[in-house]
């Protein structure tokens, strides 16, 4: 099997019901379901919530899996634990994964732009690049892809700077920076990097780089089919950095905490990710792309099986990580397969429990990364991908290990 | 006390300061060969020492950590009293700026934010800090300082000094060893000797930390024989070499960088403002940066944040989405006044400012990156701060037209320098910046205005070394 090219992580932010999306239960109580349906899939025997039209029509070309579960029910530490693999402590913050691929991929990588790509906006709340320090950072985009010109900051000029007016300005930089350490000077290695540095950023403004931002490249069509919504179009520029070979793009789907009035939430919340996530796995398999891109979908836990219909919940889903689904796809991972099961209510896994480190392992296994291997790092640190012994759980039903 | 705790034993084995990145600073080195420099002579003095601009930029950054304005420049650079750079030592050093940047730092050793990984949560993150506000301002003796905080107890809420212990990810003993180790002996946790380590959690094991039924409010408290004073006086009492080294090698590293390392520890009591005054009274402080050897520094997140804000008589607005209730920090706030580590943005990750998740010196990122040379070529937010720097709308009043507007251009240009670099342009920058405007037929065609001229030269200062380093 040859391992990953890139990765799209779609990130929902706050913690999906996994109920309301890939683990229905309509023979449950109206408590539980909502009094919402589940529908077929293109796959026999697989279903998913009605919510999902457009994910039921290309079933076969990902996995689900029900069994997800840990024991954090607050979303920082949630997140940590989905994103690390690890637990807080230890006088350590580990790097996310995003971090992680990124810079192990980033040697065989030969874009102008950096390896690490997150759409629109940062998860916050902790430091995804955790001990790598800044030079890990991500590039975040910014902005709003829905917008006529969707403009990245930083990667091209402002609006109303024309190219040759950007040309005159480098031309006068030229003659008034002139602050120089002499050769032998302990600044002289500061100052060339600065050079480098600008001139590094000079190619990624000017040369094609810039380009995989410019939505008004791709057709109305092609537009229109993800969804003129941010989520769709941030898709849609995943999309085209996938195919200029970045090695790591997440777009952050915020607002699935949904405590109050979940279901209004959920619907429109759905509908937009429905037709995105949908169109991204067949607009990458038309392109061939699928094989060698992964794309995952998760959020840091479930929601409360049981629903809360007083005030002031009002139709309410609280925080549950001990059962909960995600999607995975693309990149080595069969597709058209559901992992695990849960209960009647989805409160538990019934079988195959799939912990953090068993999800990440296995994205890591498929992008070629050893998780039991060092972490590639400039401190001296000896700590392996994710902790020691755990292997066991990878989701081996889904991907064939290479040798 | 147990007789294999003599101080080699102790606190013995290496110093951290090898673990700054190389890049940030390089090593330290003599005023050497003298090389030709076309504009040497505005930043560098023959002998190789600073010229009074650069000093006076210098000294603003590292004690007020912001830029001088122009008229703080100009009057310096223009006055003639032979002790000048003393007096303002002594102005910056009791300025209300020094005690917050320098609060900053030391908020960014200890640990000081709300959230994941640290969990100070808000309300002690203010009283935190508040403290170490007092701790700097005041002037109060670090080993003083440092016994109050390992001795704390109380709830973190009243008993600022118990969030030491809350100010970490690790709140055991063996946690609050590495948090010592490191706050007062320069070890980080991966260097630290596991026996070391060890003797250290000892003295905290009746520590313990309880919830109150006040949210988030906890009680720093021990159970059974506190021994901390124990430890006190370990490590703070007698000759404290160790902690003094350490806490001088802090401080010069901040200055300096890492090359630079106290050989004996300094005389005297361990006082921040007495130990910078000596440091940037010492000849070594008064080197050029061109061949003198002084290191230069790329500017703190913050400070570049509040230099470009200030410039362009813009702010921002910070607030905390989580935990709930939301934090709203009043408008205009300095960057270097923000006292939580996790109320942030993308320009401060982008530049470097430290998550505190550590409180380790290499959280802090100080190398010039090809990301931040996109953000400053290419940001829109900048680009609109770059039209405020050239007419700051503040300067509008009633119907008054905007003074600035009014100079004629070679003042508006001098005016940009001085505001920006802390010197005049020279005549070689000026003849560039005016060919350009002739070029494109300035004062003959309509349309060519002085607002676009000037603002492209803000742009290119902003994107010089010598705006983007402290030199």
């Amino acid at each position: 099997m040859k391992p990953a090219r890139s990765v799209v992580e779609i990130w929902q932010w706050g913690g999906p019901s996994h109920i309301d999306t890939f683990d229905p239960k309509p023979k449950a109580d109206r408590d539980y379901n909502g009094g919402l349906k589940a529908i077929s899939t293109n796959v026999p025997g697989m279903e998913i919530h009605e919510w999902w039209p457009e994910l039921a029509k290309c079933a076969n070309l990902y996995s689900i899996i029900r069994s997800m579960t840990h024991s954090e029910f607050g979303h920082e530490t949630a997140t940590y634990l989905m994103q690390t693999g690890r637990m807080p402590g230890g006088g350590e913050v580990y790097p996310a994964i995003g971090a992680v691929i990124s810079q192990i991929k980033r040697k065989s990588y030969k874009g102008d732009l950096p390896p690490y790509v997150i759409l629109t906006r940062e998860k916050g709340r902790f430091s995804e690049v955790g001990f790598f320090g800044a030079a890990a950072a991500p590039l975040v985009t910014g902005g709003r892809p829905n917008a006529p010109h969707f403009s990245v900051e930083g990667i091209v000029p402002p609006e109303g700077i024309s190219p040759n007016a950007m040309l005159e300005r480098f031309s006068m930089l030229d003659e008034l920076d002139t602050w120089k350490p002499a050769a032998n000077s302990c600044n002289a290695g500061q100052a060339a990097l600065f050079d480098t540095a600008g001139q590094e950023a000079r190619r990624i403004s000017s040369g094609d780089a810039a380009k995989v931002f410019d939505l008004s490249l791709e057709s109305k069509d092609m537009r229109d089919r993800y969804g003129r919504n941010i989520t769709g179009q941030s898709l849609l520029v995943a999309r085209r950095l996938v195919e200029y070979g970045v090695p790591y793009i997440t777009v952050n789907v915020p607002g699935w905490d949904s405590h109050k009035r979940h279901f209004e939430t959920m619907r429109r919340k759905s509908q937009e990710l429905d037709l995105a996530i949908a169109t991204l796995l067949q607009d990458l398999k038309s392109k061939g792309l699928l094989d060698s891109t992964i794309v995952w979908m998760s959020g840091e836990f479930g929601r409360t099986p049981k629903v809360g219909w007083d005030a002031p919940w009002n139709g309410g889903r609280g925080h549950y990580a001990r059962c909960f689904s995600a999607l995975v796809a693309g990149g080595g991972f069969k597709g058209g397969i559901v992992v695990g099961a849960s209960d009647d209510t989805a409160s538990r896994p019934l079988y195959r429990p799939v912990a953090p480190q068993d999800f990440l392992g296995s994205i890591y296994a498929c992008c070629g990364i050893d998780p039991d291997a060092i972490m590639p790092n400039d401190l001296g640190k000896r700590v392996t991908v994710l902790p020691p012994q755990s292997s066991a759980g990878r989701l081996r039903e889904l991907y064939a290990e290479s040798a | 006390m147990d007789t294999n705790l003599t101080r080699r034993a102790f606190f013995g084995g290496t110093m951290a300061w090898t673990v700054w990145p190389k890049s940030v600073f390089g090593a330290l080195q003599q005023p050497g060969e003298r090389q030709q420099h076309p504009q040497a002579s505005i930043w560098e003095k023959p002998d190789g020492s600073a010229t009074d601009s650069v000093m006076v930029r210098r000294l603003y950054l590292d004690l007020a950590g912001r830029i001088p304005t122009g008229d703080e420049a100009r009057t310096y650079v223009h006055d003639s009293d032979g002790k000048k750079f003393e007096t303002l030592v002594d102005v910056l050093l009791s300025s209300q700026d020094f005690a917050n940047y320098w609060t900053m730092r030391f908020c960014d050793i200890l640990r000081v934010k709300s959230e994941f990984p640290i969990n100070l949560w808000p309300n002690a993150v203010y009283v935190y800090h508040a403290r170490i506000r007092n701790f700097v301002e005041r002037n109060e003796a670090w080993d003083a300082f440092g016994r109050t905080l390992l001795t704390a107890q109380g709830s973190d809420f009243r008993d600022a000094e118990a969030n030491f212990f809350r100010a970490t990810d690790m709140r055991t003993p063996e946690g609050w060893a590495e948090a010592t180790a490191q706050t007062f002996l320069g070890i980080p946790p991966y260097k630290l000797e596991p026996a070391l380590k060890k003797k250290i959690a000892s003295f905290f094991s009746g520590v313990k930390i309880k919830e109150t039924r006040e949210w988030k409010e906890e009680i720093v408290y021990v159970d059974g024989i506190d021994k901390r004073g124990e430890l006190c006086d370990l490590l703070f009492g007698g000759q404290r070499t160790d902690v003094a080294l350490a806490f001088e090698n802090t401080i010069r590293h901040w200055i300096f960088g890492p090359g630079s390392t106290a050989v004996k520890p300094p005389a005297g009591e361990l006082r921040l403002k007495d130990m910078l005054r000596n440091i940037v009274l010492s000849p070594e402080y008064a080197r050029g940066s061109i061949t003198g050897g002084f290191p230069v520094r790329r500017l703190d997140a913050e400070v570049l944040d509040d230099a470009i804000c200030t410039l362009s008589d813009s702010s921002r607005d910070y607030q905390s989405p989580a935990p709930e209730p939301f934090t709203f920090l009043p408008p205009k706030r300095a960057t270097v006044c923000v006292e939580d580590g996790s109320i942030t943005n993308g320009f401060l990750t982008l530049f470097g400012r430290p998550a505190r998740d550590t409180g380790l010196p290499e959280e802090r990122g100080q190398d010039v990156t090809a990301k931040q040379r996109l953000y400053l070529f290419n940001s829109g937010k900048l680009h609109q701060q770059l039209g405020r720097i050239v007419a700051p709308p503040g300067k509008f009043s009633g119907n008054k037209p905007n003074p600035i507007l009014q100079m004629p251009l070679p003042k508006r240009i001098d005016d940009l320098y001085w505001r920006m670099l802390a010197r005049e342009p020279t005549p070689r920058e000026r003849q560039t910046i005016l060919g350009v405007w002739q070029k494109r037929g300035g004062g003959k065609k309509r349309n060519v205005r002085p607002f676009e001229l000037l603002r492209d030269v803000a742009w290119c200062i902003v994107n010089t070394k010598e705006f983007i380093f402290r030199t």
